[in-house]
């Protein structure tokens, strides 16, 4: 059987002496894995030897642009900056205390906020069968004036 | 004599603020920051921006770097994820506007473009063109198979740093080289 994966690895000298030793008895014995082994050795000296250059760049540009990038990120705005811990602690409390609060007040304010819609209503309830006989895409105008018809539109 | 300031004792002190050491930090890998990002997007433009973005990333996190491990494995750990991360992004809108051979790619047409080897492999022009070939087809390897053949043959890692680099075991990247190298013996010999 070929140490197929062992070879790139005793290609590599990625092995330890005792795989090291394993393959290259095989090798001896083995002419096709003689061949790969070569071929790699090829291959990888080949790309080793040739590797190609990116393009040109300017480092004074790079440097600047980096720099401008880093200042950028240090100025980012209040609320995307990580918070401390004990400012995030502190937040995270009053929040929690005042949805406590705010929760106990609720009933009470509900009621008063009922009570004043109510009230503000009863006009134009008084006006109810003026309302009734009315076509509401129509008469909206009708509607904004319910307080100046007289007892007769009743 | 001065004795020059090890990358572990400058990121340290980029942890605490330090200005001045993170511009010493960035002198001295911007080149191949710079190449190694290149040979892994084959586009000068997102090299510059991803190897930038690297070093944005040190600056940032630097106080996270332990010091058991060498800070060019960290580094290097933070550009390659970058860069195939940069990759995935990229993948789906270039399958939509550019052919799957990489046509489009100026940076990459330049070794596409190149003709097949010649048969005498002593002639210095037919070694340039098997050189431009063989490049060709390692940017059709997968990206994780590339990224282990780069860091093996242009940045001279031995395979326990590259294991390092790609968080994986050394027999996982062993596998990896292994299949570049079989995929380009291929590529090269039917060419």
């Amino acid at each position: 059987m070929h140490p197929d994966t062992e070879l790139t690895g005793y290609v590599t000298d990625a092995l330890p002496p005792a795989g090291r030793a394993r393959v290259a008895a095989h090798l001896d014995a083995c002419a096709d894995c003689r061949r790969a082994v070569e071929e790699g050795q090829t291959i990888l000296a080949n790309l080793a030897a040739g590797v190609p250059a990116p393009p040109p760049i300017d480092w004074g540009r790079y440097r600047a642009d980096l720099s401008a990038r880093v200042q950028a990120r240090s100025r980012r705005a209040w609320w995307a900056r990580p918070m401390p811990a004990v400012l995030a602690a502190g937040v995270a409390t009053a929040v929690l205390l005042l949805a406590i609060h705010g929760l106990d007040r609720r009933p009470g304010e509900l009621a008063a906020v009922e009570e004043t819609m109510l009230g503000a209503s009863l006009p134009l309830l008084q006006q109810y069968r003026v309302v009734e006989r009315l076509d509401l895409l129509e008469d909206l105008e009708a509607i904004r004036h319910l307080d100046r018809l007289g007892a007769g539109g009743r | 004599m001065t004795q020059e300031i090890s990358d572990e004792t400058l990121c340290r002190r980029v942890a605490a603020q330090d200005e001045a050491a993170f511009d010493v930090l960035v002198a001295r890998h911007q080149g191949r920051a710079y190449r190694l990002a290149w040979s892994l997007l084959r586009n000068a433009e997102d090299a510059r921006d991803v190897s930038q973005e690297a070093f944005l990333r040190v600056y940032r996190t630097a106080g996270g770097f332990r010091g058991d491990a060498r800070f060019s494995t960290w580094f290097y750990r933070i550009l390659v994820n970058l860069c195939l991360d940069h990759q995935r992004r990229g993948r789906w809108w270039r399958r939509l506007l550019l052919r799957d051979d990489g046509t489009g790619d100026p940076d990459r047409e330049v070794l596409e473009r190149q003709p097949a080897p010649v048969a005498d492999p002593g002639d210095a022009l037919g070694r340039q063109q098997v050189m431009a070939r063989l490049w060709a087809a390692v940017d059709r390897l997968s990206p994780q198979q590339r990224a282990a053949i780069l860091l093996h043959v242009q940045e001279e890692l031995p395979t326990s740093q590259i294991a390092e680099v790609l968080k994986c075991s050394e027999a996982t990247v062993r596998v990896h080289l292994h299949r570049a190298v079989g995929a380009l013996r291929k590529i090269v010999t039917r060419d």
